[in-house]
């Protein structure tokens, strides 16, 4: 690979990116208030940047009620996990001089 | 688009960050429902030790069982993705056996020692699990122990009320104060 993920190389993106794929692949997912606090976006902004994940169809949303409350969870799909797993191994091999 | 080396060092050190903090969350996110159970069996112990008299032993090793039973319903429900926590089990098997070995064979503690001496003992191993498990157990391990010394020297005749709301109700806030870290 010669050039970075366009979609995951943003900071607040690529963090997202980070932790759930950090996660097993048959695991839930992370609730948005979760990520809100590993990446330190606001609402909206955390919003639009899954939206923009979602779009590219690296990661998919599921809104339930919780104790009457919504809560939206969010997990990594297969393409989204490759896709990053193509960026850390282009972001390696700048450093490691390949690229 | 160009990416020099250290800016790509800078974000591969992020994601490593990112990961941990995952990580760490779903350790504490386990935990804490231990904690909160072990809290109430603790509440439960001690309320029961106020009124069992010379049964206390006997209603203690009893709630200790349903404690055990529910710690292990617990960890079988875990996340799916999530091996069995055996080494967990072993090292608190570990340290009742060495609770045992002084409360009963070698101490010769009164009640009032023994009713300090066993939170002490789990709360010493929390502390311990801090090490390589994040420093929210040292300081839930450190910060409980300080408590029950303090109770043990000051509470007089309300000690296993003191228990029941500090070590029990303690145990029960960290593990709500975990799921959120």
């Amino acid at each position: 690979m010669d050039a970075p993920d366009d979609i995951i190389h943003q900071p607040v993106r690529l963090r997202v990116m980070a932790a759930l794929n950090a996660l097993p692949e048959d695991d839930d997912g992370i609730e948005f208030s979760r990520l809100k606090s590993l990446t330190g976006a606001t609402d909206g902004n955390l919003g639009a940047h899954l939206d923009h994940l979602a779009r590219a169809g690296y990661v998919e949303a599921t809104k339930a009620f919780v104790a009457r409350r919504p809560r939206t969870t969010v997990k990594a799909t297969a393409a989204g996990r490759a896709a990053f797993a193509r960026h850390v191994a282009f972001l390696k091999s700048i450093i490691t001089g390949g690229s | 688009m160009s990416i020099s080396p250290n800016e790509a060092q800078a974000m591969l050190a992020d994601i490593d960050d990112v990961v941990a903090d995952v990580k760490q969350s779903r350790i504490y996110r386990i935990s804490s429902g231990v904690l909160v159970l072990w809290g109430a069996v603790v509440v439960c112990g001690d309320l029961l030790a106020l009124v069992a008299g010379r049964w206390t032993g006997v209603s203690w090793i009893a709630v200790d069982l349903i404690g055990v039973a529910a710690t292990f319903w617990m960890l079988m429900r875990g996340p799916k993705n999530l091996a069995f926590p055996w080494r967990y089990v072993e090292a608190v098997a570990l340290f009742a056996a060495f609770g045992f070995v002084w409360s009963l064979a070698i101490g010769g503690m009164r009640p009032r020692d023994l009713e300090a001496f066993w939170p002490t003992l789990f709360m010493f191993g929390y502390a311990l699990a801090g090490l390589w498990f994040g420093r929210l157990f040292t300081i839930i391990g450190c910060g409980l122990t300080a408590l029950v010394v303090a109770g043990y020297f000051w509470a007089g005749p309300y000690f296993n009320l003191y228990l029941a709301l500090v070590n029990g109700g303690g145990l029960m806030l960290c593990g709500y104060a975990m799921r959120r870290a």
